[in-house]
């Protein structure tokens, strides 16, 4: 019942363009219907810690769902308060019609259908099936603006994306097949294959994984996989780059830690935990050499959300409670701190027309909120306290001395300080400095305001304290993942 | 059962060798023809119905939809039927060998199977999946892509149907749903790119680096 109004209230909302014409209306109804959400699921997400919901065997959600679906509601919030602004100004200025901003906000809403549903559904294939989907229905948002460039990436998104999830078709079948041979389950529900986990065959359950991994984490922008993210991410309309990188990311990751789940029960941590660690240290390392000689703004943003991505997958792959904590503390955070920094770049490039780093000048000057912003934005995200992205980057770091990994944690530590500098230096750049002449001082709207706001309390909050109601998620999410 | 799995595997070598965009369609419908007799005499052997839709599904959307619009694309965007080969033919071939002979060692030695047909099943559909990449990387047009795709497919199904009987029902009319959206979707990039490039040549895309 309750993912029902989780499931239902995106279709509602995906139902208003096609009713409403004016686009301000539409924008304000989606603003508060995912603000609706947000609060119902903060309640589901707490009521799940206690216990799972199941519905008709099809539909099952526990605490790890709660927490996925906080994370997605928490973004499609966000990222629909900035499309306010951001698509009321692009109708204005001509760049879209009106019927294509009414189409943006039906596919914003699939994409946001599709994401919710890969988190609360039980069969593994549908999980595949759902994650397909939000492929499909984000790469109409990446190539919205139809350029050339943004064709281009979406075209290259759809089939990277889609032969990285046709491996993990195999990896699924795999998993069915040891499922119905060894242990007699004909059916892929997870609930049913994890209980019988032990019986399984270790063999292809390894190499089920390793495709698993493959696939899914092409979609999660796991190095060497990465190569479709920074186009899509550079090319989509703004509030989607938020989307994109605050959660769709760690929805294909949330499949990863399902299959996990199954294979750590029947062989131990240790493969798993290894090969997490071994592709988080590499998205690490190639994310900090893009970083260095990146020029363009928003594509230095994807190389830090491949960066964030592989801390994640590290902190998961150390496999201890703190680890465990780290990384799924680090998914939220990373979302919220991604977010405000692709608001703030999506506003100096209406405002400066171009995506070049060395060719703007003075944003602190030119737009003093968004200036603000990205300013402790940027400390924020390469790491610096008192920011919540700081506390969860020292605890998966904890996790790894304690587990004894000094030399991944050496070189979690070496590619933290360089990317640390990259961004320091390229942010530094576009926000001192004086502004150009001729440009008029930029006033921000109200919504704006808010966004940045909420956005900038919830990250300096995080870092100084994690609410009870919080805390209690995360440690019943860690008691589903934590096996042992 | 065994012959299909071997006529497969020589149609998917076929594919390998083709020049020709409409020769890559016909031998993508070709492929996907032995899999649905093999699915149907599948479902006849187990009088098993779910399986008589499955059939019926990659007969509709396998043999006729997805080959029929891919043609009638071809036809419309007037794109000249050179796949635009980075690898000549002989080549691959001997590459899309050497990468079986790696599905057959695989079936063997690291999945531990122990009956012929199962090594013959699983090594053929891993080798349908592997030379589906092959044809994605080293094919230039994007018809070829979504093709070499769809190929990767045909072998998880091959996988799935020879491999476990078949996977729950609502699973495989979820995939299927889900690959129709996807040839839909792609068809509709391809248009796009037409319209913007002038041209469906992949290698050509390189405005986005570093």
């Amino acid at each position: 019942m309750e993912l029902l109004v989780v499931l239902g209230l995106p279709v509602a909302l995906a139902l208003i363009p096609l009713v409403i014409k004016e686009i301000r209306k539409i924008a304000v109804y989606h603003t508060a219907g995912y603000f609706v959400l947000m609060i119902f699921s903060l309640v589901l997400a707490g009521r799940l810690t206690g216990r799972s919901i199941s519905y008709r065997d099809f539909f099952y959600a526990d605490a790890l769902s709660g927490f996925f679906v906080l994370l997605i509601s928490l973004v499609s919030f966000i990222a629909s308060l900035y499309s306010v602004n951001y698509i009321g100004e692009d109708v204005r200025d001509n760049i879209i019609s009106n019927r294509k901003a009414r189409l943006y906000y039906l596919l914003f809403d699939m994409f946001v259908f599709t994401m919710f549903f890969s988190t609360v559904v039980d069969n593994l294939g549908i999980i595949w099936v759902s994650i397909e989907m939000t492929t499909l229905t984000s790469a109409f948002l990446v190539g919205f603006y139809n350029k050339k460039e943004s064709v281009e990436a979406a075209w290259k998104y759809i089939i990277i994306c889609s032969v990285g999830i046709a491996l993990a078709l195999f990896g699924t079948i795999l998993f069915y097949y040891t499922a119905s041979l060894n242990a007699g389950v004909h059916s892929l529900n997870w609930t049913e294959i994890s209980a019988v986990s032990a019986k399984l065959n270790p063999n292809v359950l390894k190499i089920a994984f390793l495709f698993i991994l493959v696939g899914f984490g092409t979609k999660a922008g796991l190095a060497p996989m990465h190569t479709w993210l920074p186009d899509a991410h550079s090319q989509a309309v703004t509030p989607v780059s938020a989307l994109l990188s605050g959660v769709l990311l760690k929805t294909a990751l949330y499949a990863i830690l399902r299959y996990m789940i199954i294979v750590n029960k029947c062989i131990g941590p240790e493969f798993t935990g290894n090969l997490l660690v071994f592709l988080g240290l590499i998205s690490l390392v190639v994310a900090a050499v893009f970083i260095i000689v990146q020029k363009d703004i928003k594509r230095l943003l994807a190389y830090s959300s491949i960066e964030h991505i592989g801390i994640i997958a590290v902190g998961i792959g150390f496999g201890t409670w703190l680890g465990y904590y780290g990384a799924l503390l680090h998914m939220f955070n990373h979302a919220v701190t991604k977010s405000l920094m692709f608001f703030g770049a999506g506003n100096i490039i209406k405002k400066y027309r171009s995506h070049n780093i060395r060719q703007i000048t003075g944003v602190l000057q030119s737009m003093p909120l968004t200036g603000f912003m990205l300013l402790i934005g940027v400390f924020a995200l390469s790491g610096s306290p008192p920011f919540s992205i700081f506390l969860s980057e020292i605890m998966v770091l904890i996790a790894g001395f304690t587990g004894k990994s000094f030399a991944a944690c050496f070189i979690f530590l070496a590619c933290i300080a360089v990317i640390f500098a990259g961004l320091i230096f390229h942010f530094s750049g576009l926000l001192f400095g004086k502004k150009p002449a001729a440009m008029q001082v930029f006033v921000e709207p109200m919504s704006n305001k808010i966004l940045f706001i909420f956005l900038g309390i919830i990250m300096v909050y995080f870092g100084l304290a994690i609410p009870e109601y919080f805390n209690n998620i995360l440690k019943a999410s860690i008691n589903i993942l934590q096996v042992m | 059962m065994n012959l299909l799995v071997i006529i497969i595997f020589v149609l998917t070598l076929m594919l390998v060798l083709s020049k020709r965009t409409v020769a890559l369609i016909n031998g993508f419908m070709l492929q996907s023809f032995c899999l649905f007799v093999l699915a149907l005499t599948r479902a006849v052997w187990a009088k098993d119905s779910e399986l008589y839709v499955v059939a019926a599904l990659i007969l509709l959307l396998k043999v006729g939809l997805i080959p029929y619009f891919l043609r009638w694309m071809v036809k419309k965007i007037k794109i000249d039927d050179n796949l635009g080969l980075s690898i000549n033919p002989m080549l691959s071939l001997v590459i899309a060998v050497l990468l079986s002979f790696f599905s057959y060692l695989f079936a063997e030695r690291i999945m531990g199977l122990q009956n012929k047909p199962d090594v013959a099943a699983f090594s053929v559909s891993l080798s349908v999946i592997l030379i589906g990449i092959f044809i994605m990387v080293f094919r230039m047009k994007a018809v070829a892509q979504v093709i070499g795709l769809l190929v990767i497919e045909n072998g998880s199904f091959l996988t799935a149907v020879a491999l476990c009987g078949s996977i729950p029902f609502f699973v495989e009319i979820a995939i299927f749903f889900d690959i129709f959206v996807f040839a839909i979707i792609l068809g509709i990039f391809i248009f796009r790119i037409n319209k913007l490039f002038t041209h469906i040549d992949i290698d050509k895309l390189k405005t986005l680096r570093g």
